[in-house]
């Protein structure tokens, strides 16, 4: 795999539901390696777009391409390269642990069994006991050995942590950062919850209203984003269209900017943003881009 | 994938399995002792049983002693609905229940071949499984049938090539439910809903139908309809009687209410009704199947519910392959 290779690219890609659109004008180009962190609240179209990543979903617009595939083409080639961790890492609860494991080694191409014996053995996961009976961080953490023996080249997981106490999940993100510091693979995962990512992941795609409204490299989205403190103002605000989000206080209007160079007036201080407050601003904003400013302005 | 079928639905196929068996043993030992009955062969003795004696005995103890088996097997006309839609409800029904679709479709075997193999592996069991017990009843309904013909319904429902495609029949429908419904309960319901609505259904009214009747139509005889040797020979008791009644000189069928006025005028009129209505050139009719058409009929119900079953686990697959949620 080059550097170049992009692990997933969207084009135009929506779905649509009896009830309405879930996903709309999805376009997305994630580079291969790395963690990307696929953040918005709940029904914001995570689970749909990762859905059809794996090629559990066939988008009803645009295309979606895994590795340089079309995934609706679904081989064994290009299926074997994707692993998918779903929400609630779902077993088949009457399977022991080690029917799981052959349930992977019969369903797949290529399936590193000693990996995967390894690791559950690390974690003190009997083989003998039925998956239904595990706890739920134990599950988790079989559901994520079979998706890693398969040595997929990009591994997707819907919201993985999102059912655990905070041991399990701390247990289960360092299994998951110990694979991907392994090397080769490239990771995608869903998150409503916005700390820690800064610690994880590389890569961040905000995703609210079923749009993608922020995408981009860690770093280079803090590098481009910064707050402005200054006295109040509640006019002419967005000169530049850069403006992200304005709160006002009593004496005060801090305004966070995009690719905004140097501070607006005298008396205008620039601070660095946190990443957390990054993606709650861009999660603030309405679902229409027109009405950005109007609605951003809070009182 | 013959281990992951076997291994997720191996409680189902033993539960039938031994279903089968156990009835199948206690019919194949009280069958042998019926059998031995007809040292010559109930077909020979059939035939007989007008002039032997010793057959037309052989029949009465068979009634006697074995009718009440008979009438049991009745109940198994549910067997087809119990093994088609008990492996078929949880097919799909139980990973979409479980979420374990998500994992079943991402593994490196393409969801169109984990439907196939799946598909093919649970029909060929419900088959299998059919076949077998049908074989069983078929030949422990032997004597009976010798007598009674195969057309009636409590042969022709459990015998030949019909109880395999009811189950497949059921199979698709809980499949097909399981598919839509995400839910082996109310699937497995569905199913059996569907299946008792679709058998009644043509059992009552499309089987008559699946080629025309004959029809016989004679003067009533003197001696009354029931004097044997008065009695239209052509419908024997192997045909399949859909209708008889009676008609007037010209062959209008006559309506009850007809019929009972002619019976009140008979009364008042002290004449033996026989007599009355041969004198009035009434004659009885009757209408029917004769029993050579039970393959024939076979074909036809089978090649009916097959054609549905197929169409349902064509639907089956439609939803699979439009990709599900």
């Amino acid at each position: 795999m080059t550097a170049t290779e992009f692990a997933l690219r969207t084009e135009g890609v929506g779905k649509r539901y009896r009830k309405g659109w879930a996903l709309r004008d999805c376009t997305l180009a994630l580079p291969a390696g790395g963690v990307i962190a696929l953040v918005g609240p709940n029904g914001a179209g995570k689970t749909t777009l990762l859905r059809m990543v794996v090629g559990l979903l066939a988008p009803s617009t645009g295309t979606v391409e895994v590795l340089g595939h079309d995934v609706t083409a679904s081989t064994p080639q290009t299926l074997s390269r994707v692993g998918f961790l779903a929400q609630d890492h779902p077993l088949y609860k009457r399977f022991t642990v080690a029917e799981m494991l052959r349930f992977g080694r019969a369903c797949n191409l290529r399936f590193d069994q000693g990996l995967a014996e390894r690791r559950l053995a690390k974690l003190g996961i009997p083989l003998d006991r039925r998956a239904g009976t595990l706890s739920g961080g134990q599950q988790a953490q079989v559901a994520l050995a079979l998706a890693l023996a398969k040595r997929p080249d990009l591994l997707v997981l819907d919201e993985p942590v999102a059912s655990l106490d905070p041991l399990a999940r701390h247990e289960f993100l360092q299994v998951l950062m110990g694979a991907v510091a392994e090397g080769g693979v490239t990771v995608l995962f869903s998150s409503h919850v916005v700390h820690e990512l800064e610690r994880v992941c590389d890569h961040l795609v905000v995703l609210n209203h079923g749009r993608v409204t922020l995408t981009g490299d860690i770093d280079t989205l803090l590098a481009e984003h910064r707050l402005l403190v200054g006295p109040r103002t509640a006019t002419d605000l967005d000169r530049s269209g850069a403006v992200v989000q304005a709160v006002h206080s009593d004496r005060h209007t801090t305004l966070l900017v995009r690719d905004g160079g140097i501070p607006a007036a005298p008396g205008w201080q620039a601070q660095p943003v946190a990443l957390e407050d990054l993606v709650l601003a861009y999660l603030r904003r309405p679902s229409e881009p027109g009405a950005a400013l109007t609605s951003g302005v809070a009182a | 994938m013959t281990w992951l079928i076997w291994r997720q639905h191996r409680t189902e196929v033993c539960v039938l399995g031994l279903l089968v068996g156990v009835f199948g043993i206690a019919l194949l030992v009280l069958g042998t002792q019926a059998h031995d009955l007809f040292p010559g062969g109930s077909a020979r003795c059939a035939g007989e049983a007008g002039v032997s004696e010793a057959c037309a005995a052989s029949f009465r103890r068979l009634d006697e002693e074995y009718g009440y088996v008979e009438n049991l097997l009745a109940g198994f006309y549910l067997l087809p609905v119990v093994i088609g839609a008990f492996l078929g409800a949880p097919l799909l029904a139980r990973e979409l229940e479980d979420g374990t679709w998500q994992l079943a479709w991402t593994q490196a075997v393409p969801r169109m071949r984990w439907l196939a193999a799946k598909l093919a592996a649970l029909a060929g069991v419900t088959v299998a499984l059919t076949g077998m017990f049908t074989a069983v009843i078929t030949w422990f309904r032997q004597p009976f049938d010798a007598w009674e013909g195969r057309l009636q319904y409590d042969a022709f429902d459990v015998e030949g090539l019909v109880p395999a495609a009811y189950a497949l029949f059921a199979f698709g429908v809980a499949t097909a439910a399981g598919a839509i419904l995400r839910r082996s309960l109310p699937a497995f319901g569905v199913a059996f809903g569907a299946f008792l609505a679709a058998r009644m259904s043509v059992a009552l009214l499309a089987r008559p139908a699946y080629a025309t009747p004959l029809t016989t139509m004679e003067p009533v005889p003197v001696g009354g309809p029931k004097d044997q040797a008065g009695h239209p020979p052509a419908p024997s008791i192997a045909d399949w009687m859909i209708e008889h009644g009676y008609a007037d000189t010209t062959g209008r069928r006559l309506s009850s209410a007809e019929y009972y006025d002619l019976e009140a005028a008979a009364d008042r009129a002290g004449t033996n009704l026989n007599q009355f209505l041969h004198a009035r050139g009434i004659q009885q009719f009757e209408v029917y199947h004769p029993a050579d058409r039970f393959w024939t009929f076979q074909l036809i119900e089978a090649a009916l519910f097959v054609a549905v079953a197929a169409v349902l686990l064509g639907v089956v697959v439609w939803r699979v392959r439009r990709r599900m949620i």
